[in-house]
């Protein structure tokens, strides 16, 4: 279950390229911006439902 | 038999011979199912606790699960005498559930690629029959269902087994009839779960189970399944998984350890992982004096970029460098791509020089059951 997610940005080019992602359990993990990648479409879907909102820290 | 001609070429060439060219020439993997002989467990052999969905042992073999009790699934030794394999795929529960709820569920399945079923021809007047077979063993007699869900076309067919003796390893076969509706996407994405159903609640179970290809209803999908839930005293073993084209079952075929084993990199990988603290993750610079960064590859193309999943906790990493090693709790990886191999950025906070050579390692913090892992799972 998807707790919080939170765009990454690349150091260098400031380029948002990876979502960090925590579950209700406390697990952390980092995400492509892959369509095929079944936790990239997990995210879509949450941040589709009114409430969840994708922490934007910029770069 | 031997061939003693053909054509001008004169000679006799061996059957055994013959058998090597047509070893040579079969296609691999004619069974649709991956590891299924449950060989591989990469994330784990066994883990407790489990009341949801998720892949927590053996490979490419998911846990669907709601209002089911709680299990254990393993990678077990526990075998069907004689066949050939040393491994199987257990659920034992652990805590019971007698009264279900309409929406209770517990499945195990495969998921596989749209890409590697074409030739089933599914949705034209040529699409293949497929026939499943597989051992299983329980402590609960009864009927079970096994299924074919097509997730491109919401469609579906089932069939079921019977557990005839208990805790007897039994062979069991399935046929389903080719659909000639709705093919299969040519693409990396899931279009079909082959679905082993071991509790099914009202909502699954109260029409007629779905024997021929139809549009996909729930009360179609399990009618008849025991609840394998009911008591403490169950589980179910099953091995020697093989899905394949045609109305007969071949025999199972096995696969070397490292083919297995590269099947299943596809979809799940172990980059790193903790044994001491002298566990190697990635050289790489101190891009500030504070940030390290690394390249970290997980070795081969996988189905999709990866999710990268690290270990966090007291002094899990240590960043090496200068003849010192700066302790840290945990990384962030990123800029995670899928050419070939899996290219990320480890930034771990230190306090070095900018510019030092670095490397990244597991620290006294890290045990076995700390790694970093690349999942493309379907």
């Amino acid at each position: 279950m998807i707790n919080t997610v939170e765009k990454i940005y690349d150091i260098i080019s400031n380029n948002f390229d990876t979502y960090k992602l925590t579950k209700t359990d406390g697990t952390i993990c980092f995400i492509p911006l892959d369509e095929a990648n079944t936790d990239y479409q997990a995210i879509q879907e949450w941040a589709a439902i009114d409430g969840n909102n994708i922490i934007d820290n910029g770069a | 038999m031997a061939i003693t001609r053909i054509g001008n070429i004169a000679s006799t060439i061996p059957d055994d011979s013959i058998a090597n060219v047509k070893m040579a020439n079969i296609v691999q993997s004619k069974n649709i199912i991956i590891n299924g002989d449950m060989s591989i467990a990469q994330r784990s052999t066994s883990v407790t606790g489990i009341t949801g969905s998720g892949y927590n042992t053996v490979d490419r073999f998911r846990t669907n699960m709601g209002t089911a009790g709680t299990w254990t699934q393993s990678q077990s030794t526990d075998v069907p005498t004689g066949q050939g394999f040393a491994t199987s795929f257990k659920m034992d529960c652990t805590t019971a559930n007698g009264s279900l709820s309409a929406g209770s569920y517990l499945i195990i399945d495969q998921r596989v690629e749209g890409q590697n079923l074409q030739y089933l021809k599914k949705g034209t007047s040529s699409a293949e029959s497929t026939t499943i077979s597989f051992w299983v063993k329980s402590a609960k007699t009864g009927t079970y269902i096994v299924a074919l869900n097509d997730l491109d076309n919401s469609r579906y067919i089932a069939n079921s087994y019977t557990i005839s003796s208990a805790n007897t390893w039994e062979k069991k076969t399935i046929t389903y009839a080719g659909d000639t509706t709705g093919a299969f996407g040519n693409d990396n994405a899931a279009s079909l779960k082959v679905q082993f159903w071991l509790v099914a609640g009202t909502t699954y179970s109260s029409g007629t189970l779905a024997t021929s290809w139809e549009s996909n209803t729930n009360a179609n999908n399990a009618v008849g399944q025991v609840n394998l839930a009911d008591s403490t005293s169950n589980d179910w073993y099953v091995t020697g998984v093989q899905l394949e084209a045609g109305t007969s079952a071949s025999d199972f075929e096995f696969l070397p350890y490292d083919v297995n084993l590269n099947r299943c990199l596809r979809y799940f990988a172990i980059s790193a992982r903790g044994a001491g603290s002298d566990t190697t993750i990635c050289n790489g610079t101190m891009y500030t004096a504070s940030e390290f960064y690394g390249v970290l590859e997980v070795g081969k193309k996988m189905r999709a970029a990866p999710t990268m999943s690290a270990a966090s906790g007291s002094n899990v990493y240590g960043v090496l460098g200068n003849a010192e090693e700066d302790l840290v709790s945990s990384v962030t990886i990123a800029n995670i791509t899928n050419e070939g191999v899996i290219k990320c950025r480890v930034n771990a906070a230190a306090s070095k020089t900018q510019g030092q050579a670095a490397w990244l390692r597991f620290a006294s913090g890290a045990d076995s059951n700390d790694v970093i892992s690349a999942d493309a799972e379907l």
